[in-house]
């Protein structure tokens, strides 16, 4: 028989292990179980031959530098948790065309100034109105803290007082936003770049959400673990195993136990697990659809799914390359070059939508920029990432799907040469590519969308994390990660993970337990 | 602040839409029918297919190739479905119980991709001297027999995006499987690509799957075969080693070299290959094993030797007890205690294996070290390529079985 447990974490991707660790530094007693034989989902790593790829990280934000640390490092710092970061020189290269068809090439640079200045330089007149717009980013930034810190319970006369312009524009659109200030276009259209790291395109994407991403970038600048991902989920597990908590791998969890209304463990692969309280790294549709008894389903949590659909976010596609030439011999400068065919958002998400044949939308990533030491001398290596839809990858046949993935990843090797004039082809020594197929096997999640739901119009981040307490209302058992309110990434995972074991331990309090 | 930004006509208005985002988000909600909340989604069921957990086989039919010492099994889905299609030269990984232990064994798929969808599937075990699992499944193994195996696994296969288009197979023994896999896929137009595959045997009543390698050579011109003959001399037939030379010979620039084979034909053949100064990327082995002497690995301590250690393993919440001789893998005294413990390649490149060490020493030799940079660091270990020098405290994870 196995012992009892305070709470059971289901799923040690980054929401799940930053709940567990939450968990434990407040002294529970912590079951941390994975269904894979590693930590972390999508933040690991792999190994091909000599080169240890990481999997999916373009880039943390919210870290901020050692000595004014921002969100996340100061969040690891408090686990006790030690990571060595390494800091990304720019915000991106991208290499596009602006939304009147002319030709895009822009690298834009860290930090709010030089942003400014820069975008001065490729859009010349552009300061007066870029200054203004960054007044409201940081408005936006000031007031999105003051409401996370209130758990849900922001004073709306502070907010009138201190935050009107957030008020004001927060609900709407960027791309209406963005109108209403005059900004001129070109600068949005290089401002859309970073669309796809939350898959909702301009018109449709919340501008609180947005703003905080754009800037939590742009102000603070970006970072990536100098050993993978995968640097990060085994420094967590060891501070968790510090702590008095348990990690078993290769473990699933089948089914969650009730007794009466209140949950009381889970089925497992390895056996059942009696505890308190359940975390459950898992999308809600997985939980409900075959993971606890109907008739404990409430008819919104019914509804809430039929509101959404089934509309997961975005399915990633990646290819990931070890090249036995160096950085510098390939002529790759920039550590993230994005290629599209329009920077009209809403126009290349219906290209990624169209499957192949309208489907020019790939990033580029060489991880030696940031950190040549990260493969073997004389080499590099990076990965391209997109996305795809939902059609492509469900009507696909075991025997047709490598020919299918391999037809895209020539695309994307192509675009680089034809788009950057970088040549990689005859060097790479090897060579991976990830599907939804690979998403959906490593992770679990539906139809391989890493992002969870999409965090658009009525269901965006805001309305969620406004309604916290009245989303999933099971006893002893909450959701969390991308699925969860605050959204897809990595950084929002280990936000959530941390939100939700709060609220979890509250629960536990009001209990009594 | 200076700036007022304001979206719609009126402020006022833009500030109640936002404070009415959740009564928003609600009526949204309220306004969906309360169905029943499924999940089954093709995707993943698609990954499943490909990647199952395990597979449930079921042994149809023994070919005896009695001059090379060897059996094939063909082997069937035990429900009747279609087994998982691969890529040809992917191996399965077959858990095997024999005498208490509960072990497992990696063999190249030697049957073609597109058998697997009918649900066959076929691999081939040859008789080696001390061989443990070989000798007990070529003694026991018929007709009707269950065997579970693991989907299909490994990287060693042709991959168009990285190799050239010719390919220069180095074989010997049982290491004729993977390129055999190749040759009916070339042949039945799965695969496109031009495959030369030089054959070492002692004599030609050794050579395993002539007849059908020649037949395929026969019909397909993309396939060439060398049977390279050891320990005699005959018409038709190269006579020797794999050497520089006879690569150089039947090699057509540019080419990549694949090399499976048993442990003496590596360490013959690492030394040809460097003469050829192929880069990195031209050359792909397929391990699928350790050395059997350790003791003579480089660094190998001195004083470990011939030594017995402790271990104490966990796994969830139980925990055992048992012995290790310093010159075996910790997997396989894990595996010799009745311990179902997960792996796969058996050469510490899967990591399927990996496995937490809380204390003691080990010793995991260079040529297998595959382990990701942060697993080094925290003393992880892919048990399967480690071997204990102390007595050890180990964490091994669970492996999925059928219920």
């Amino acid at each position: 028989m196995n012992k009892h447990y305070d709470i059971c974490v289901v799923g040690a991707g980054n929401a799940g292990l930053s709940a567990a660790l939450h968990c434990a530094v407040e002294g529970k007693k912590v079951l941390l179980i994975e269904q894979h034989n590693l930590p972390g989902g999508c933040a690991t790593s792999f190994r091909r031959g000599r080169f240890e790829f990481e999997p999916s990280l373009h880039e943390l934000c919210d870290i901020g530098s050692a000595e004014d640390p921002a969100e996340i490092r100061q969040m690891m710092m408090d686990y006790g948790v030690e990571v060595e970061w390494k800091e990304v020189p720019d915000c991106f290269r991208i290499i596009s065309k602006y939304t009147d068809g002319t030709p895009m090439d822009v690298s834009m640079p860290f930090g709010c100034e030089n942003f400014i200045d820069k975008m001065e330089y490729y859009v010349p007149g552009s300061r007066p109105k870029m200054e203004e717009y960054f007044e409201l980013l940081n408005e936006t930034m000031a007031g999105t803290a003051y409401i996370s810190a209130s758990n849900g319970k922001a004073d709306s006369s502070v907010l009138k007082e201190k935050y009107p312009n957030l008020l004001r524009t927060g609900a709407y659109p960027v791309s209406k936003v963005w109108k209403a200030m005059g900004l001129p276009q070109k600068c949005c259209d290089i401002m859309s770049t970073y669309w796809g790291y939350l898959g909702v395109d301009m018109d449709r994407m919340a501008f609180i959400h947005y703003c905080n991403m754009f800037m939590k970038y742009v102000s603070r600048a970006a970072y990536i673990p100098a050993h993978t991902s995968h640097e990060i989920s085994n420094a967590m597990v060891e501070r968790l195993r510090e702590l008095g908590g348990d990690i078993w791998y290769n473990c699933r969890a089948e089914e969650f136990l009730f007794d009466g209304d209140q949950l009381c463990g889970v089925r497992t692969s390895c056996g059942e697990i009696s505890c308190d309280y359940v975390l459950a790294n898992i999308n809600p549709d997985i939980i409900y659809g075959k993971m606890m008894p109907k008739e404990l389903i409430p008819e919104r949590e019914k509804k809430l799914s039929a509101a959404r659909g089934k509309n997961y976010s975005a399915r990633m596609y990646t290819v990931y390359v070890g090249l036995n030439k160096t950085a510098e011999e390939l002529g790759i400068k920039d550590y993230c070059i994005f290629f599209a065919d329009t920077s009209d958002s809403v126009q290349e998400y219906k290209n990624i939508l169209g499957g192949y044949d309208s489907n020019n939308f790939t990033i580029f990533l060489c991880n030696n920029i940031v950190n040549p030491d990260c493969s073997p001398a004389g080499t590099s290596m990076g990965f391209f990432t997109s996305m795809g839809n939902r059609e492509e990858w469900s009507d696909l046949s075991q025997e047709d799907y490598v020919a299918y993935k391999n037809k895209y990843a020539k695309k994307f090797i192509k675009t680089l040469k034809d788009r950057a004039g970088i040549d990689i082809e005859p060097y790479i020594e090897e060579i991976c590519v990830a599907s939804p197929w690979t998403f959906a096997r490593y992770l679990g999640v539906p139809e391989g969308a890493v992002y969870g739901y999409e965090t658009a119009e009525w269901d965006a981040m805001m309305a969620r994390m406004m309604m916290l307490g009245t989303d999933y209302p099971i006893k002893g058992l909450r959701p969390i990660g991308a699925a969860g309110p605050r959204g897809d990434g990595y950084s929002s995972a280990y936000v959530c993970g941390r939100l939700m074991a709060r609220l979890a331990l509250k629960d536990l309090k009001e209990e009594g337990r | 602040m200076a700036v007022k930004v304001k979206v719609g006509l009126i402020g006022a208005l833009d500030m109640l839409k936002f404070k009415n985002m959740a009564k928003v988000r609600e009526m949204a909600i309220q306004a969906a029918p309360a169905n029943e909340i499924t999940a089954d989604f093709v995707i993943n069921n698609n990954a499943k297919a490909l990647h199952p957990d395990f597979q449930e086989l079921v042994v149809d039919k023994v070919i005896d190739h009695a001059g090379a010492g060897a059996k094939t099994y063909l082997m069937r889905s035990k429900d009747g479905g279609p087994l998982a299609y691969f890529r040809a030269g992917q191996y399965l990984s077959l858990k095997l119980a024999i005498d208490g232990s509960k072990i497992t064994r990696p063999y190249s798929i030697s049957s073609a991709p597109k058998d697997a969808l009918k649900g066959v599937v076929s691999v081939t075990v040859r008789s080696n001297p001390g061989g443990f699992a070989a000798e007990h499944m070529l003694k026991e193994f018929k007709e009707g027999d269950e065997i579970l195996s693991s989907g299909p696994q490994g990287n060693f296969y042709y991959e168009p995006l990285r190799d050239p288009e010719h390919i220069v197979a180095l074989a010997g023994g049982s290491g004729i499987t993977p390129f055999l896999a190749m040759a009916q896929a070339i042949a039945d137009g799965t695969e496109d690509f031009d495959l030369t595959i030089l054959v070492g045997s002692r004599t030609r009543e050794q050579i395993l799957f002539g007849e059908e390698l020649d037949a395929l050579a026969a019909g397909c011109e993309k396939i060439h075969v060398v049977h390279v003959l050891s320990d005699e001399e005959a018409d038709g037939f190269e006579h020797g080693f794999i050497t520089a030379d006879l690569i150089r010979k039947y090699a057509k620039e540019p080419y990549s070299v694949f090399v499976c084979g048993p442990e003496a034909m590596y360490r013959f053949v690492k030394v040809e290959l460097d003469k050829l100064g192929l880069p990195r990327k031209n050359i792909r082995c397929e391990m699928l094993g350790v050395t059997k002497k350790i003791a003579e690995a480089e660094g190998f301590p001195a004083e470990a030797k011939g030594k017995v250690f402790d271990i104490t393993v966990r796994q969830g919440s139980e925990e055992y007890k048992i012995k290790a001789s310093s010159e075996e893998p910790v997997l396989v005294a894990v595996e010799r205690a009745g311990i179902t413990a997960p792996s796969r390649c058996r050469s510490g490149e899967c990591g399927w294996c990996r496995s937490k060490v809380l204390e003691g020493t080990y010793f995991a030799p260079a040529e297998n070290e595959n382990r990701r940079y942060a697993d080094i660091k925290w003393n992880y270990i892919h048990p399967c390529a480690t071997f204990p020098t102390s007595d050890m405290v180990i964490e091994v994870p669970a492996e999925y079985t059928p219920k």
